[in-house]
């Protein structure tokens, strides 16, 4: 099992290692939103605040995506992030 | 007295700014024009108002200018023939001219006139008008310039690449009649899309410009000075002329009906000496929205600038409308296409008997795929008209193909027309010494006035030069008439000293091959900067195909070593060196090198082991090969129009029935797989499909009576509710070009109906598509209705807001017939193929949230964040009072299709609308799918759009008062703030922040809403219905997904200037992130995840009068016409997208 901590409103969740973040956060119901969910159209955009080597590496739709942007290394799509061990999700607004 | 040439040396030279900003300041009455028909004719007020003109020059030259433009923008019988005022054309520049210098002479340090000529209102490209028409229309205006005593002439704001070059060549052809040669400047303007109008980039630009000798090559108007660096950059690095640089001040930006420039003379000057300084800029000024103010704050900083040094370094090219390419290829050699022959290519010659123009471009087109740099065009076919063949096939080609062209002809008229049509800078093939100098004279004589290369075969008057040394002695001729005499760069001149075949075991040609590999060691040692080419395969004639692929490419491999360049060739057909059996390499070396010896004759050998043995199958010639894999082939390439001889072919002697099922479906069968692995595209897969349905049509009248190839049934709808066409008519196109029967219903169809066309129309299965989150639930709604009804017939959902959990899940427990997730039109297929089959998996429900329930929360944070006493989240924080906006109530705006380029996400259109994924290419080869296929393709569909009004943008925005009262947004009257107009009510989330839309706004005072519509218009929609209906997937698919990022840049357009108004642009991001909500506060939309529900609409458009720009809102709550697209925007610096 690996826990997910979502920073923006102090959620801790618990899954099987491997879940994706995206089926993560809409059990717990997190205040991610997301768009097309296929890595394509960037709304989920979240930055991993810890634990980025548990996650899988980018497919290269979301590489492609945020190379787009010129976005740093922790920031990713929450739809293509697969967990593998604990991590924590940050909000990018203010 | 001082010249402009030596003052250029000196300094950093001073333009004006804009003069018909200066006009228009003056606001001119018809009467000033001399009534109602000649009103907006400013050319015409030099006649008129000559005393306007004499103050704006004075104006400038007090502001510090060293030179100011004549007001002839438009003074050329062609644009002044719309004002019936042709017949002026010559008199208003002489005039224009003589005035400005009247102004100059009457300043002491020395001021200069430069003759301004604009790009006329006709794109000679698109074959507006003729090249003669042009040329005749702009000498009047060289002539009238030059006899006004113009001290330089300067074409600019071009967006074609053709019609510079005319302009040109008028200018040039004047100066020469009168014998007074001034400087020659070139202005190009670089469209925010990065080309010129037509789609040209700088390089193509500087390319095709670079033979005609001119003085200047730099860049006007279009945008601010920011948005010209790389193209800037791209001249500074190759431009061999002074660079200069006349920017608007800034991107123009239409606020309530004006054009209105953002940069003030403050703003502007130290951008544009940043960029004089850092790309070495020689001449600067402005354009559109400067003024006498931007030149002066220009002036002092000018001043301390001293002549720019450049060390440009100009790789010798060739250019297509598009595109530049260099001729030295890295690694060499570069790749002539030479099927596109009426003379090597039989299927070519066919086709221009056939006068099949697409299938000749489409000839060209493979081979740019098969990896061409350069194409090679002939048209001479005994008996056809060659200067008519080559103007069809050129008008064409040109747009269509974004490779350069070698004009391949004898007939020097056929030349010229062909030099005439196509605006870049081609090659000419070829010129020789067979008959004398005389016609190398003429051919020469064109390229210079044309700006082309030329290829240069070593023969003489006493033929074809056969060894080392004659081929030698022939390069030098030509050497000296091209390049001593006619002034041709060296590196435009291409030699070829000639291929003879080994294959006919001549002794006379045995050596001929080391003749010719020394010759090219020869030239170029002897000859410095020539370029080299060979027809490497005539060294094969006469041996078997499987011969001629292995001798062809050991002849380019010793070429390339010796010298060569360039080399005319089947591109498909090299073989990697390294797979040539060495047994055979050593043969052919030996014949190659002719080393014979007692008893060993390498031809003997290769013919002897050759004979009987098949080519090496490395993406052979379509024409070689059996009917039924060149039919596969077609489908595979998306071959429409080449699939249909091959079908007809195919039909003599083949069941018609045989050949859908086995051959096209098989085929339609590998591209799905293709496209399921990643390895091929969209776009292409549409290609595939038009020429599947054209081969089908072909087919279907030779069908027995009663036999069908048709595998089964599908009745397709968009649920209640969603006007979204395109996902359902993928399906369609795909389902029906794979042997299935598609009844497609359309849009928003209530269950009732679909039911009813059911009993009617029994099929296999339904299939219901939906983009809307609410059209998830309404397909499970769906679901039950039709298990109410005892229903058993397969279902297949399909949508954006789909996921397989929901669908496997929930929609399965709603029915109990086989519920299927098709997560694209290749799933919905296999799906449908399982069905007819009886193959289908397990159906069963997967059950409820098997993966959800491993899923625990720990912990939920300090619980919910608490609500204020307002009833708003007390996440969001208030700490700046809410901007003012420049007016109250609502106001229209509309755009010009080019201005919304500027706002495109290409990224997103190329990739998510178009489907250009990387999938499990590599880098390298998605970065050649997007240069292309995916770029070419943007660079056509923006000219078309252009030049074909498809879209009529209109939009209609305003600000409210507005008051938060919890879960509400309380809207007043803008004209009577205390008066409510609309309450507009929104959901909050149950958890975490507690979030809903009218938090981001005050409750405690009076805050601003913004509201925005924008539309495309009915003339978009019906664009794209036509084009399904005619069956064009490519292009209906490729129209819908501009036409959507279209409408979403306008409203990116029109929130960018509502964040201007309120004074809260500031934190506006650079690039693409502005397409991330890289900007303060946020744009939403109804149907999106803050706002879902649709019914918003309504009320919005009532506030706005969408009615005025024909917004109508459809029974289901959705706005009509589709492309059309509304917002609330609000300011707060934390409002971002949030979940409900």
């Amino acid at each position: 099992m690996v826990k997910v901590h979502f920073l923006l409103e102090d959620l801790l969740v618990e899954a099987p290692a491997g879940t994706t973040l995206q089926r993560i956060a809409d059990a717990a119901g997190a205040d991610i939103t997301f768009g097309c969910r296929t890595g394509s159209c960037g709304t989920c955009r979240v930055k991993i605040a810890e634990g980025l080597e548990h996650c899988n590496d980018p497919g290269t739709e979301e590489r492609d995506y945020l190379r787009s942007l010129d976005a740093p290394p922790d920031q990713r799509l929450a739809c293509q992030v697969c967990v593998h061990g604990d991590i924590a999700v940050d909000y990018l607004g203010l | 007295m001082t010249t402009l040439d030596a003052l250029l040396r000196e300094k950093v030279l001073l333009l004006d700014g804009g003069m018909g900003t200066q006009i228009f300041a003056r606001s001119p009455t018809m009467e000033d024009y001399g009534g109602a028909a000649l009103e907006g004719c400013v050319d015409l007020l030099t006649e008129r108002r000559p005393q306007w003109i004499r103050e704006i020059h004075e104006s400038y030259y007090r502001a510090g200018s060293d030179a100011v433009e004549t007001n002839t923008f438009g003074a050329n019988p062609l644009v002044l023939g719309d004002f019936g005022l042709s017949a002026k054309a010559y008199d208003l520049n002489v005039q224009a001219a003589s005035i400005a210098k009247e102004v100059a002479r009457s300043f002491d340090r020395p001021r200069f006139v430069i003759g301004s000529v604009g790009p006329g209102t006709k794109l000679i490209t698109l074959g507006h008008v003729s090249y003669a028409e042009l040329l005749a229309s702009y000498r009047v205006q060289m002539d009238g310039l030059l006899d006004g005593g113009a001290d330089a002439i300067l074409i600019e704001t071009c967006q074609d690449l053709g019609q510079i070059k005319v302009a040109v060549r008028a200018a040039r052809e004047a100066m020469a009649a009168k014998k007074r040669r001034i400087p020659l400047w070139v202005q190009a303007t670089v469209e925010t899309t990065g080309t010129l109008l037509v789609g040209s980039d700088i390089s193509a630009v500087l390319t095709s410009l670079e033979p005609l000798g001119i003085d200047v090559l730099g860049l006007n108007c279009a945008t601010g000075p920011d948005e010209m660096h790389a193209h800037l950059q791209t001249l500074s690095e190759s431009s061999p002329f002074y660079l200069s640089c006349l920017p608007n001040a800034g991107l123009p930006e239409n606020v309530g009906g004006q054009v209105v420039y953002p940069l003030d003379p403050a703003g502007f000057a130290p951008k544009v000496l940043h960029a004089a300084k850092e790309f070495g800029i020689a001449i600067l000024g402005g354009c559109c929205g400067t003024t006498p103010d931007h030149i002066r704050a220009l002036a002092p900083g000018v001043e301390r600038l001293s002549a720019p040094k450049r060390s440009p370094k100009l790789e010798r090219s060739a250019a297509s409308l598009y595109q530049s390419v260099a001729l030295k290829q890295e690694p060499p050699p570069l790749i002539v296409g030479e099927r596109t022959n009426a003379n090597g290519s039989k299927k070519f010659r066919d086709l221009l008997a056939a006068e099949d123009w697409n299938g000749m471009i489409a000839l060209a087109k493979e081979q740019q795929r098969e990896g061409a740099h350069l194409l090679d065009v002939c048209v001479a076919y005994v008996g056809r008209d060659e200067t008519r063949d080559a103007d069809e096939l050129l008008s064409r080609l040109i747009s269509q193909v974004t490779l350069p062209l070698m004009i391949d002809s004898t007939e020097v008229p056929v030349i010229e027309r062909a030099l005439q049509r196509a605006p870049g800078k081609c090659v000419v093939n070829s010129i020789n010494f067979e008959d004398g100098d005389a016609r190398p004279r003429r051919i020469l004589e064109l390229c210079r006035t044309y700006g082309a290369a030329v290829v240069a075969l070593t023969i003489d008057e006493r033929g074809m030069a056969k060894s080392r040394e004659q081929k030698l002695e022939v390069a030098r001729r030509l050497y000296a008439l091209a390049v001593n005499e006619y002034g041709m760069d060296p590196g435009d001149l291409i030699i070829d000293p000639l291929t003879f075949t080994l294959g006919s075991g001549d002794e006379e040609f045995r050596g001929s091959a080391v003749e010719t590999l020394e010759a090219l060691k020869l030239i170029k040692a002897e000859l410095p900067g020539v370029m080299t080419i060979l027809g490497v395969s005539n060294v094969s004639f006469g041996l078997n195909p499987a011969a001629r692929h292995v001798l062809n490419t050991l002849m380019l491999y010793h070429g390339v070593r010796h010298g060569l360049d360039m080399a005319i060739f089947n591109a498909s057909k090299v073989i990697p060196v390294a797979k040539i059996d060495p047994e055979d390499r050593r043969s052919f070396e030996d014949l190659i090198f002719d080393r014979r010896s007692e008893g060993y004759d390498p031809l003997k050998v290769v013919l002897a082991r050759f004979s009987g043995r098949k080519a090496v199958q490395v993406e052979d010639h379509r024409a070689d090969r059996p009917v039924l894999e060149r039919l596969r082939d077609g489908i595979l390439d998306g071959e429409k129009q080449a699939i249909l001889t091959d079908v007809d072919e195919a039909l003599q002697d083949h069941d018609p029935l045989l050949l859908i099922n086995e051959v096209l479906l098989g085929a339609m069968k590998v591209v799905g797989e293709r496209f399921g692995a990643g390895e091929m595209q969209l776009p292409f897969v549409l290609e595939s499909a038009e020429a599947m349905k054209a081969a089908i049509r072909r087919i279907e009248p030779h069908l027995p009576k009663g036999g069908s190839y048709q595998k089964g049934r599908i009745l397709l709808a968009t649920v209640k509710g969603d006007v979204h066409d395109i996902g359902k008519n993928l399906v369609d196109i795909i389902l029906s070009n794979n042997g299935f029967e598609v009844r497609n219903l359309g849009i928003k169809q209530p269950i009732e109906a679909i039911l009813k066309e059911l009993k009617a129309w029994p099929a296999d299965a339904i299939g219901l598509s939906g983009l809307l989150v609410k059209s998830t639930v309404i397909m499970k709604e769906n679901l039950h209705f039709m298990e109410e009804q005892g229903l058993k017939v397969p279902v297949i959902l399909g949508g954006a807001a789909l996921t397989r959990d929901y669908v496997e899940g929930d929609c399965r427990r709603a029915y109990a017939g086989p519920v299927f997730y098709a997560e694209d039109a290749f799933e919905g297929l296999r799906h449908m193929q399982a069905l007819v089959a009886g193959t289908t998996g397990d159906v069963a429900p997967v059950p409820a949230a098997v993966a959800a329930a491993e899923i625990k929360i720990l912990k939920r944070g300090g619980a919910a964040v608490p609500l204020t006493a307002m009833g708003q989240s007390s996440w969001v924080r208030h700490e700046e009072a809410p901007p003012t906006p420049p007016f109250w109530g609502v106001r229209e705006d509309t755009a010009a299709t080019e201005e919304l380029f500027g706002h495109l996400d290409e990224f997103a259109l190329i990739r998510n609308r178009w489907g250009f994924a990387q999938g499990s290419q590599s880098d390298e080869a998605f970065a050649a799918v997007l240069r292309d296929k995916a770029e070419p393709q943007l660079a056509r569909w923006k000219a078309r759009l252009v030049a074909t009004p498809m879209l009529e943008p209109r939009a209609r925005y305003g600000y409210f008062p507005v008051r938060a009262e919890g879960d509400a947004l309380q809207v007043f009257d803008p004209a009577d703030p205390a008066r409510p107009l609309a309450r507009l009510v929104f959901p909050r989330q149950t958890a975490g922040r507690r979030l809903s839309l009218p938090d981001f706004f005050r409750a405690d005072r009076t805050d601003v809403l913004a509201l925005q519509l924008v539309t495309l218009g009915q003339t978009a929609a019906d664009h794209a219905a036509r084009l399904y209906k005619e069956d064009g997937y490519a292009d209906y698919f490729a129209f819908h997904g501009l036409a959507t990022e279209l409408t979403e840049a306008y409203a990116e357009r029109l929130h960018a200037r509502i964040r201007r108004e309120l004074g809260i642009q500031g934190r506006d991001l650079p690039g693409r992130a502005l397409f991330a909500q890289g900007y303060q506060g946020s744009r939403y939309s109804y149907g999106y995840p803050a706002c879902p529900d649709l019914e918003g609409n309504g009320p919005l458009l009532d506030l706005l009068g969408g009615g005025e720009i024909r917004v109508r809102l459809s029974e289901s709550h959705q706005m009509d016409p589709e492309y059309t697209t509304s917002a609330l925007v609000a300011w707060h610096p934390q409002a971002r997208y949030f979940s409900i």
